[in-house]
């Protein structure tokens, strides 16, 4: 190596590290902003990374504060958004994506290599500054690609938040349903008790045979065990939430409200839904940032033409079970390319691949957004058929089965099974309820993590 | 709905509108007279045709007729009715002329009888005129000795009264549902000579019984033997009339059972003989004193007796469960059975729960509401409290001084000083007042008292 070498390089290096320098130092939020505006926008809710004892300590405030009280379902979901680990595990993500994306906006550090060689009375020094020049010549390329795969981090971990939200959600109404199921198991059961220790003093005093007694004894052996299942059932949900709401010790004595929040007076008529899925889901945003950055990564910059993804292998179906939306606009346009050269037929299948996985990503979505619309209706159709209809005549059987008790035309026994009926069909409502609410939270998930807003549901 | 009330006022007196008549006449068929009031009509005194000395129906009405060319013509019309059971309880019923069952039809041994009959029910029926010697196709078997009556259509049936007698008439077509419903009416053939057995007062009904399930209305046709409603004329006590009648009269009742099961009527302080069966009247030499008389499934008896016993006799099936309204009939026997505690915890599954029957079946007077159009299942109160009877329940109010045709129900007797149940209190003997309550080892001698999943027996059930 001449000295010369050695001086051009130095020139050249010096003057690429002026380029390049500025756009390669660490954002002030990590990346962290943009995730929280999703949480905020979608949620409502605020998310906060632990990076200091003060971050923990005024997370620790606000759980405590949120803790104090009964539960309720936007309660748990900010609770889960602050204080779970795997969420927080997550949030690192973003700060490796960013160090690399600032690594490999930087040059390599420069080598430089000192030889001293005696070859019997020669003595031979040489000394050699080297610098990467692939590293140099790829630096900008190597730049945009972990700015793309900072950016896809960014929407990974804003997913990750509204899938623990939808997770809290679902396990909190899990939960309070199961809490209150055990609440009717027992009063089946003491219906049940009832009933037995009225057979065993008839039994007693001649009245009854063994047989009915033992009716009436195993009637209640059984309401025990439903009750036991019940409160295993209950206990499982709820350390489902303990787990997700990421709360150990003390903590883990927060209260659940008695009961379910009650089902709103009118199901939510979401008529654009699939557009509005189209616009908002990040799994749809994140398919078409790589499709856009795949077109400027392979140096497609003319556009000819556009085509509608969505018109891409969709199918019209009739047969849904819902009534055809009509007079929403729908399109997901994407450029094509005048491909030109035989040179640029890999970016061509390169593109039109990335152009057919966010085509399919979007008719996924449309399929997810009807059948969670479809589920969503019918899970608030059978809850108000148990509000509206079986509980009310449950309880009218009940008010006419005392009057033929009263009339001595049905004996207590018959009171007693009929109050057990009663109780299950109100803890079929229940779940019915429960149902209700999980597929409310799974339509919102379908939809991208929130309801639209004109179609706000506070529960 | 009552059409012809004038022709029944207290009079008796048939007084037929000279319009009514003209047009009845000249459409060749008699007017079908209706009756809807569920109270005991005043007896209907001939007014033409031979003479007789007429019945009173409890808690029902006789059917006028017209004489034309020396037959007696009466129309019947065979129609779905509401039946007031009891106040409190009605009942879709079929009957006849607006009531079930339908009016009495009085005639006179040799009357040549013609009946017209209109179906306005919706199904074919027919007419059988129970115990009656007629014509083999006059006797109302449809299929076997005429074709059925279809909807809309109008039969006659002409035969001569040649028995005196007690009868009854009901369909012989789908009878199962068409009795079961009601359809039935009373019949009494009157001796040409009215100085044979006379009687002061006439008693008329017919024994029936329906099963309407409590807040319901019609009843179970499909029902055998299960009944919960047993009936004098379709009426439950405390619906039916009492038996009203002046003290030394001599007095006839006549039932016919047009149930499933025998009714052994019963009557306190007085008795009776049995002087009329199916067949005929009893020759006074073969007549049984008796208080109570069976009268088995279709069979009709005439009872008499001199009312010689002022007072309120009560008058009823002895088949303890025929004095009961609906009643639940597996309800297990409470007695005896001690509650503490458990009402509690029935009352919180149960807010308005109360305890009953741990002291017997007797709600005594206790007043709980119970489902629409029911009778209580036992009731009527008299002048000392709770009767506690339903069904087939009445009284013979003996009183002296009525007039002849007076029917009116003069009240509760008022026994003379003296004469009356009456209450000790003197000195009690500490034995015989300690109340019997069944105990554990005498009520249950395998043990029960103890646990009774430890009841071990011996022998070969031993393993
Ligand atoms: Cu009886």
């Amino acid at each position: 190596m001449s000295s010369y070498s050695f001086m051009r390089r130095t020139v050249l290096g010096v003057a690429l590290t002026l380029l390049l320098g500025g756009c390669a130092t660490f954002s002030k939020d990590g990346g962290f902003d943009s995730v929280a505006q999703i949480a905020e926008a979608r949620l409502g809710k605020t998310v906060r990374p632990v990076r200091s004892s003060d971050d923990a300590r005024a997370i620790d405030a606000s759980i405590k504060n949120l803790l104090a009280k009964p539960l309720t379902a936007d309660d748990a979901v900010q609770i889960a958004l602050l204080n779970n680990r795997g969420l927080q595990a997550g949030y690192a993500e973003l700060g490796i994506a960013e160090a690399d994306l600032v690594q490999a906006g930087r040059l390599h550090n420069p080598g430089f290599d000192f030889k001293h060689i005696t070859q019997g009375a020669d003595t031979i020094i040489e000394r050699t500054f080297t610098m990467s020049l692939v590293n140099l010549i790829m630096l900008p390329q190597a730049s945009r690609l972990e700015q793309q795969r900072f950016e896809a981090v960014k929407l990974q971990v804003a997913n990750q938040v509204l899938r623990l939200a939808a997770d809290t959600r679902k396990a909190y109404f899990e939960a309070v349903a199961a809490q209150q199921s055990v609440l009717y198991a027992k009063q089946v059961n003491a219906a049940a008790e009832a009933g037995a220790e009225l057979g065993n003093r008839m039994a007693r005093v001649g009245n009854w045979s063994k047989l009915e007694q033992d009716r009436e004894q195993v009637f209640y052996a059984d309401a025990t065990a439903a009750v036991a299942r019940a409160e295993k059932e209950s206990v499982m949900a709820r350390e489902k939430l303990t787990r997700l709401l990421g709360l150990w010790g003390d903590e883990t004595q927060f209260q659940l409200p008695e009961r379910l929040p009650d089902l709103p007076a009118r199901p939510l008529q979401v008529k654009d839904a699939e557009a509005f899925a189209i616009n908002n889901r990040l799994d749809i945003q994140a398919a078409r940032q790589q499709t856009a950055s795949l077109a400027s990564s392979l140096g497609l910059t003319r556009t000819t033409r556009f085509i509608n993804v969505l018109d891409l292998g969709y199918v019209r179906n009739t047969d849904s079970g819902l009534p055809r939306a009509t007079g929403y606009e729908l399109s997901l346009e994407i450029p094509i390319f005048d491909w030109g050269s035989a040179r640029v037929a890999r970016a061509e299948a390169i593109y039109m691949q990335s152009v057919n996985h966010l085509a399919e990503t979007a008719v996924n979505a449309r399929s997810a957004v009807r059948e969670s619309y479809l589920g969503y209706r019918s899970a608030y159709d059978l809850a108000r058929h148990y509000r509206d209809n079986i509980v009310p005549l449950r309880k009218q059987i009940s008010d006419e089965n005392l009057l033929r008790y009263n009339g001595m035309l049905i004996s207590v026994f018959e009171l007693l099974a009929d109050a057990r009926e009663q109780v299950l069909s109100v803890n079929g409502y229940i779940n019915a309820l429960k149902d209700y609410w999980v597929a409310q939270t799974d339509l919102s998930a379908a939809l991208g993590g929130n309801l639209p807003a004109n179609l706000s549901n506070k529960e | 709905m009552t059409s012809r009330r004038d022709f029944l006022s207290a009079s008796g007196a048939v007084l037929m509108g000279a319009a009514m008549v003209s047009r009845v006449q000249a459409a060749s068929l008699p007017e079908a007279v209706t009756q809807s009031d569920p109270a005991t009509m005043p007896p209907l005194l001939p007014s033409n045709g031979r003479p007789y000395n007429p019945v009173v129906t409890l808690n029902g009405w006789s059917l006028p007729w017209r004489m034309k060319n020396g037959w007696k013509e009466f129309h019947l019309v065979a129609e779905p009715v509401v039946r007031e059971i009891a106040p409190g309880m009605k009942a879709n019923l079929w009957g006849y002329n607006g009531q079930s069952p339908g009016p009495t039809i009085e005639v006179v041994e040799g009357d040549k009888v013609r009946i017209f009959v209109t179906n306005k029910l919706p199904e074919h029926t027919s007419v059988h005129w129970h115990g009656q010697i007629l014509p083999n196709g006059m006797d109302g078997v449809s299929g076997l000795t005429q074709p059925a009556i279809q909807p809309g259509k109008t039969f006659v049936y002409e035969f001569v009264a040649r028995h005196p007698g007690t009868f009854m008439y009901h369909p012989h077509a789908d009878e199962m549902a068409q009795m079961a419903m009601g359809m039935m009416g009373f019949w009494v053939t009157h001796p040409k000579n009215p100085g044979f057995m006379p009687v002061d007062r006439d008693f008329v009904f017919l024994l029936n019984a329906y099963d309407v399930e409590p807040g319901s209305y019609t009843p179970k046709i499909n029902t055998m033997l299960d009944f919960n409603l047993w009936t004098f004329n379709s009426r439950a006590f405390p619906g039916i009339d009492p038996l009203v009648v002046r003290k030394g009269d001599r007095v006839r009742i006549r039932a016919g059972n047009l149930t499933m099961t025998n009714h052994p009527l019963h009557l306190h302080g007085l008795n009776f003989e049995v002087t009329g069966t199916d067949g005929g009247w009893v020759p006074k030499s073969a007549r049984w004193p008796e208080v109570t008389t069976d009268i088995a499934v279709g069979q009709m008896r005439a009872i008499e007796f001199v009312a010689d016993a002022p007072g309120d006799w009560a008058f009823h099936c002895h088949k303890s469960h025929h004095t009961m309204n609906a009643m639940g009939h597996s309800v297990p026997t409470m007695i005896g059975v001690d509650h503490k505690g458990i009402a509690e915890k029935i009352t919180k599954l149960v807010p308005d729960y109360m305890v009953m029957g741990d002291k017997g079946g007797s709600m005594g007077d206790m007043e709980m509401p119970i489902p629409d159009n029911t009778l209580p299942m036992m009731t009527g109160q008299g002048q000392f409290g709770p009767i506690e009877m339903g069904g087939m329940f009445t009284v013979v109010k003996v009183r002296e001084g009525l007039a002849r045709n007076d029917y009116k129900d003069p009240g509760w007797y008022h026994q003379p000083p003296g004469t009356r149940a009456y209450e000790w209190t003197g000195e009690m003997p500490a034995a015989a007042s300690a109340p019997v309550k069944p105990d554990a080892t005498s009520a249950a001698p395998s043990g029960a008292a103890q646990p009774v999943f430890n009841i071990k027996r011996g022998g070969v059930h031993e393993h």
